[in-house]
């Protein structure tokens, strides 16, 4: 399908086409949400209702 | 087209975080339960706690506080974990699997299904196995030399880092392995792990105490290890099957190569 633009620079750019930046913002700001969540909040009680699975993950916590 | 490429690793990233739920649910949360108890009642009678008899009849008596009293019970504990657990898997899949493959795909080392366990392994250096080597993970019950405040950012730092040289030597493969073949290329590539050991030499002490019995806590760090694995190996797995499933639907002549060497492979 995209032999012509088979390399990274190709992706890029397209990904770049395809996507407005309202989409790209909402995708960036949900990952970084999720994954902040997950691993480094302290919050005690979200830190402590996920003890087993930062455990069970190796995370470093508390 | 990423919008395809995304979509096929969130559904990988379930699967495999179905997985890694199942393995918190069924092994890690007794067993970090148990190792939680086992820690905090070594550690008061260690420092001889005044409290000592009260806890003592506390353990026996209900077993789900620990002297501390967690911010939440411990129901609630193993039900976040386990959906955390389905949760990272779908940020993994999301990010590398969805983001990562589809913008690295062409320069990622291999053909056809080798891509996505390439994408794999430098997925776990990455992740844990760049973090583990200054914050090597550790049973429950531990006091961390340093504070949380400075270990933080540190794993962030060291996530960072572990992606860059797994890009680095994705890159010094690609230019090699056209000319010097594929042995040369790959040692070659080896060489851009070396720069991990530089922050493990400067980074500050991270002695740790605990007062596990040393057979329990490596196996809870062996559980922690293979975890992530087994992680990583489900999501390459699904997400090489999805698509090669998707590249045969399209049947486009260079996928059509790839699928039938993928499927005499297997």
């Amino acid at each position: 399908m995209a032999t012509a633009n088979d390399s990274v620079h190709g992706r890029i750019e397209r990904a770049g086409t395809e996507l407005t930046p309202t989409q790209m913002a909402a995708g960036l700001g949900v990952v970084a949400a999720l994954g902040f969540a997950l691993l480094f909040v302290q919050e005690p009680t979200m830190h402590d209702a996920m003890h087993n699975f930062r455990h069970a993950t190796g995370v470093t916590c508390h | 087209m990423l919008v395809d490429y995304v979509t096929r690793g969130v559904k990988a990233g379930l699967v495999a975080g179905l997985a890694f739920g199942l393995l918190v649910a069924l092994v890690a949360n007794p067993l970090v339960a148990f190792a939680d108890e086992f820690g905090h009642e070594g550690e008061t009678r260690a420092t001889g706690d005044h409290r000592e008899a009260d806890t003592d009849g506390h353990h026996d008596g209900t077993t789900s506080g620990s002297h501390e009293g967690p911010a939440v019970s411990a129901a609630v504990t193993n039900g976040v974990s386990v959906v955390s657990g389905v949760l990272w898997g779908v940020l993994l899949g999301a990010v590398v699997f969805g983001a990562g493959f589809y913008f690295l795909e062409p320069a990622i080392p291999g053909t056809g299904t080798s891509k996505s366990y390439v994408l794999a392994a430098a997925g776990f250096v990455s992740v844990s196995g760049a973090p583990w080597l200054v914050f090597p993970p550790q049973p429950p019950g531990v006091e961390q030399a340093l504070p949380a405040e400075t270990r933080l950012p540190l794993y962030a730092g060291m996530v960072l880092l572990g992606a860059l040289v797994c890009l680095l030597a994705g890159a010094v493969y690609g230019r090699l392995h056209a000319d010097l073949g594929r042995i040369v290329a790959g040692a070659a590539a080896l060489t851009p792990f070396g720069l991990l050991s530089v922050p493990v030499a400067l980074s500050p002490s991270t002695a740790v105490t605990h007062s596990l019995p040393s057979g329990l806590a490596t196996g809870l760090v062996g559980l922690v290890v293979l975890g992530q694995v087994l992680l990583w190996t489900v999501l390459a797995a699904t997400y090489a099957r999805l698509h090669r499933r998707a590249t045969a639907e399209r049947g486009s002549p260079v996928d059509a190569d790839q699928i039938d060497s993928a499927v005499t492979a297997d």
